[in-house]
């Protein structure tokens, strides 16, 4: 991997400029198999997420995954999952304001946390252990856009605060109040509702 | 909390994000303080709930093979982007040519030789061979659920046996096993799943590569993909997915648990 030296007297001739931009565009192809197609489920998972439905899912999905081809070279290394879903998060907004001038995204939420961040009392957490897949699901899509995008990233894609920050444009301080928020809002929703219907 | 606690410790804890300092701290204070032992146990309670539900989604197989189309097509950037500032269009000679390809030859020759060698990454291969199994959509040569079949599978394949053990009841279902080929060796990968997430072990005699890693699993990310490398017993482990870091961590310690003496 010969990087030219900056030190280097000889600026590199143009015949040679022109064969690494060559080379450059073959690898584009090979690097999009590589970098892009192992993270497309990532990207579904945060568009269906977002979107909650499977159509809307796949053309934000889709448009993002053509968004971020057409700016590869824009990419320049660092990590292509949290590149991939920064844009797949970019194009949902864009649809989103497009569909109906963001009715969902604008939604007042609270950003800070009213509850004390108590724990359960120690039946609830048995009972939370064995909440319903089918009820939890529930739970996700019921939770306010930011707080759902927080978590998913986190629980679902496994993305750390700081990548999290990055993918959201958001402060870290702020990934963790509304992961906290997110998971309270969850759990409440899983004590208040699943565990008296689907509870043994 | 209640005790003064910042409100978030709990849960950076759980998710792995403090420092080594105030995870100690932390756990120390655990043993005493029963809120924030009840908070943690709340919270863990829900990302069990969670891992085992199954939430994530996969791209539909359509989507993905549309793109793969699309990434074909040639002019992948160019055709959507405005046009590149001009460039003098070259044409090679036969002279320049063969100017051009000493040239190249005597500077990869120069680069290879006095140049620093870049060396066999080992991360860099893990992250590889673990994409590679992903997209040949089938992770496993043996897929088996049972370790007793899927270890005596590599008997007579490499001149070691693997660890080779189910963790479902953790959450860690065995897939399978695959015969893959790293660092100048043929080693064997061992594949788990997580929460739909595919995790590649590889495993081989700590002879085969230098290594300086203890029974401590270090954690690195690359391309987005998360890996932890260990060693024990005489054997190198690296496991790689795009789980996240604390479920390849839960996986090394289990693994470890099964395989230490």
């Amino acid at each position: 991997m010969g990087e030219a030296e900056p030190s280097s007297p000889l600026p590199m001739p143009p015949i040679l400029t022109s064969l690494r931009d060559r080379l450059f565009r073959q690898d584009r192809r090979s690097r999009f198999e590589q970098i892009i197609v192992p993270h497309l489920d990532a990207a579904y998972d945060l568009a269906r997420w977002l979107t909650k439905n499977d159509a809307d899912a796949e053309d934000v999905a889709q448009t993002a995954c053509l968004r971020a081809l057409q700016f590869f070279d824009g990419f320049h290394g660092g990590n292509p999952r949290a590149w991939l879903l920064t844009i797949v998060r970019n194009a949902f907004y864009t649809w989103l304001e497009q569909r109906d001038r963001g009715a969902e995204g604008v939604a007042p939420f609270d950003e800070a946390i009213h509850t004390p961040e108590g724990g359960g009392a120690d039946p609830e957490i048995a009972l939370l252990r064995q909440a319903d897949g089918q009820l939890l699901r529930l739970g996700f899509e019921a939770l306010p856009l930011p707080f759902r995008e927080v978590i998913v990233l986190r629980e679902l894609e496994g993305l750390s605060y700081k990548e999290i920050a990055a993918v959201a444009g958001i402060p870290i301080g702020t990934v963790m109040s509304r992961l906290a928020r997110a998971r309270r809002q969850l759990q409440e929703f899983l004590l208040a509702r699943g565990v008296k219907e689907g509870g043994s | 909390m209640s005790c003064g606690r910042p409100v978030h410790e709990v849960a950076a804890y759980l998710d792995g994000e403090l420092d080594l300092e105030t995870t100690l701290a932390f756990e120390r204070h655990l043993a005493e303080c029963a809120d924030c032992a009840r908070a943690l146990a709340t919270q863990q309670a829900l990302r069990e709930a969670i891992g085992r539900a199954g939430l994530r989604f996969e791209a539909p197989p359509d989507l993905t093979r549309r793109l793969r189309g699309a990434a074909r097509q040639s002019g992948i950037a160019g055709a959507a982007r405005p046009a590149a500032p001009p460039r003098p269009a070259w044409r090679l000679s036969a002279f320049q040519g063969i100017a051009a390809l000493l040239l190249v030859a005597v500077l990869s020759f120069s680069l290879g030789r006095f140049g620093p060698r870049p060396g066999p990454d080992l991360a860099q291969e893990v992250v590889t061979s673990h994409v590679r199994s992903l997209l040949a959509g089938r992770p496993a040569d043996v897929v088996s659920t049972d370790q007793h079949t899927v270890k005596p599978w590599f008997a007579g394949k490499l001149d070691y046996a693997p660890l080779v053990v189910d963790l479902a009841g953790h959450g860690f279902p065995l897939l399978g096993g695959r015969l893959d080929y790293l660092g100048g060796h043929p080693v064997a990968a061992l594949v788990y799943g997580a929460d739909r997430h595919t995790i590649n072990v590889f495993t081989w005699p700590t002879s085969y590569t230098p290594d300086r890693s203890g029974p401590d699993p270090v954690a690195f990310t690359r391309q987005g993909f998360h890996l932890v490398h260990w060693s024990q017993s005489g054997m190198t482990y690296w496991a790689v997915s795009d789980a996240s870091e604390e479920r390849l961590r839960q996986l090394a310690r289990l693994l470890e648990g099964a395989g230490g003496g």
